[in-house]
């Protein structure tokens, strides 16, 4: 408007036409979208409709039966003892796994490639497959939460692991090199101390994870808090769930708090 | 070592070894905690050696539904379910994303330093990291299955809700990451506020926050499965089924399909995410730091 005005100026430069991939990538968002809306009978009026059903329930769950709290706690203790177990063991066993899976470390190409894929398959996985697979093998019960987050957790243990290998100064690698160190030694003293302080972080993060996925573990079978939460929601005790969901935001905040207060302390 | 110091004795003293003290505290406090855990999860370790004489069997069972030939009684239908199931659990991903990601978009405006007032920032924090504590599967135990029943549309909502915790907080992290000098040349130039978040906040964060979308479907498609387990559809309700019959050779089956597709996806995704970051101006390597919270 104003460019017309005032002749002097240079015109504007004209505006570039979006480009077409720019358009075919929006029409195929839009696409999927209306397809999986319809593939999962999108809509949102039970919202409207049956609200008051719902309502029921978070009346319920608005006063939540604390004196249901003296009975969670054993399952918290539990659910902590099996992330503990388990992260433990995944993590290092991850380790492992994380020098086999980075160049820099392993320099034998099919063992690489090998071990790069079977992560990549252990890690598609969801934890709650892992759960079902265990409770089969060895029954309902901890053992088998303890079991399925090991092998969950060594699937990501070594992948951020080997990423942070991947990135590591090759300075001491050269120099270990040069004195003749063997894979071994190098991986020890070329590349631990140096990812040391990562790694451990990683392994806290991987702890509040195991304490997170803890309602899943017990949905499917595999103990703790979760298959406390299971069995009173079966029998509509939302007063009781509501007390421990509420335990379990208390817990999961506590535990961040002290792993972050570690990790800041270690990184 | 012993030749290198008696050979020059004028040499300067080899320096003392750090201590080891912290280190082998640590590492006793550590055993402890594992093995008290191991004893306290009331696990029953004697059942431990199952899993190499059940296993065994077990696996060569699964690897039989996957062998026999597709097209014939009852193996077709295995394969139908599995791959009707999957992409039942891919739909219920992809509109959890969508649905985060809408609801993100203010989120993160809301919770970002540099856009909104503190007090602001503070409730939004608030709300998001609540949401980011609490597992899918809570919200949809508690908000979701009493209003919309079991089901596929009560999991992508689930879905939804879990991402927008996510989601708005790392949004809400990149834009307080951005360049100001856009903002204040726009400022300067006289533009509205609304056109100052449009073209200089969020032309600039568009690239990272579009990867952090893509990572969250990765995220979804797993966590679908997860909700299968308490009836909300998906290849997780048809795992669960599974199970409970003890059918192996579909359980077989249907594990391949889920590694398979979940493979493919995550490679599609990341090449993908790869490409929207390609010359964005932020590292590749931030934003699957970032996303790694997710």
């Amino acid at each position: 408007m104003t460019v017309a005005a005032s002749p002097a100026a240079p015109a504007r430069p004209r505006k570039p036409r979006p480009s077409r991939v720019l358009i075919a990538g929006l029409v195929a968002v839009a696409a999927i979208t209306a397809w999986a809306a319809w593939e999962v009978d999108f809509t949102l009026g039970p919202l409207l409709e049956n609200f008051s059903n719902g309502w029921v329930v978070v009346e319920q769950f608005l006063h939540p039966n604390w004196s249901y709290l003296g009975n969670a706690w054993t399952a918290w203790l539990e659910t902590i003892s099996i992330a503990i177990v388990a992260s433990f063991f995944g993590v290092a066993v991850g380790l492992v796994f994380a020098y086999m899976a980075s160049r820099v470390t392993n320099r034998s190409t099919p063992l690489y490639r090998a071990v790069k894929w079977f992560l990549a398959v252990l890690r598609s996985l969801p934890d709650v497959a892992y759960v079902l697979i265990f409770v089969a093998l060895v029954g309902v019960g901890s053992l088998a939460g303890i079991l399925a987050l090991f092998i969950f957790n060594i699937g990501i243990a070594a992948k951020l692991t080997a990423e942070t290998i991947d990135a590591v100064d090759p300075g001491p690698l050269e120099a270990a090199d040069a004195s003749g160190a063997g894979t071994f030694s190098r991986a020890r003293w070329a590349v631990q101390p140096q990812i040391l302080p990562n790694f451990l972080s990683y392994a806290l993060y991987i702890f509040e994870l195991n304490i997170r996925s803890s309602v899943v573990i017990g949905y499917a079978g595999g103990g703790g808090i979760g298959q406390l939460i299971q069995v009173q929601f079966a029998r509509f005790n939302f007063e009781n769930v509501s007390a421990i969901v509420i335990s379990m935001f208390v817990v999961v905040l506590l535990i961040d708090q002290l792993s972050q207060y570690l990790r800041r302390r270690l990184v | 070592m012993s030749t290198a110091s008696t050979a020059s004795e004028t040499r300067t003293v080899r320096p003392e070894e750090p201590g080891k003290a912290r280190a082998t505290i640590g590492a006793i406090v550590l055993v402890i905690l594992v093995v008290a855990g191991g004893y306290l999860s009331n696990a029953d370790w004697g059942k431990l050696p199952d899993i190499f004489t059940e296993g065994g069997r077990y696996f060569s069972l699964m690897l039989k539904g996957l062998v026999q030939n597709p097209f014939s009684e009852p193996y077709s239908e295995y394969w139908s379910a599995a791959l009707g199931g999957m992409l039942e659990s891919i739909s219920m991903a992809w509109i959890g994303t969508m649905i985060g990601a809408v609801l993100s978009i203010p989120m993160g405006f809301l919770a970002a330093r540099n856009v909104s007032h503190p007090v602001v920032v503070q409730v939004t924090r608030v709300i998001l990291n609540a949401i980011r504590t609490l597992p899918e599967l809570v919200f949809a135990i508690i908000l979701l299955l009493p209003i919309f029943g079991f089901g596929p549309n009560a999991g992508a909502l689930a879905l939804g809700v879990g991402a927008v915790g996510t989601l708005g907080k790392l949004t809400a992290e990149a834009l307080e990451g951005i360049d100001p000098g856009p903002v204040e040349a726009a400022r300067a130039s006289g533009a509205p506020g609304s056109a100052i978040l449009r073209w200089t906040y969020w032309s600039q964060v568009l690239p990272e926050v579009l990867a952090f979308w893509l990572y969250r479907f990765e995220i979804n498609i797993r966590a679908s499965a997860i909700l299968g387990i308490i009836g909300a559809g998906g290849i997780g309700s048809v795992l669960s089924q599974a199970f409970r019959y003890r059918e192996w050779d579909f359980i077989g089956i249907l594990l391949f399909v889920i590694i398979v597709v979940t493979v493919l996806v995550d490679a599609v995704s990341g090449a993908v995410r790869h490409r929207i970051i390609a010359g964005s101006g932020v590292s590749d390597a931030k934003v699957e730091q970032d996303a790694a919270t997710l």
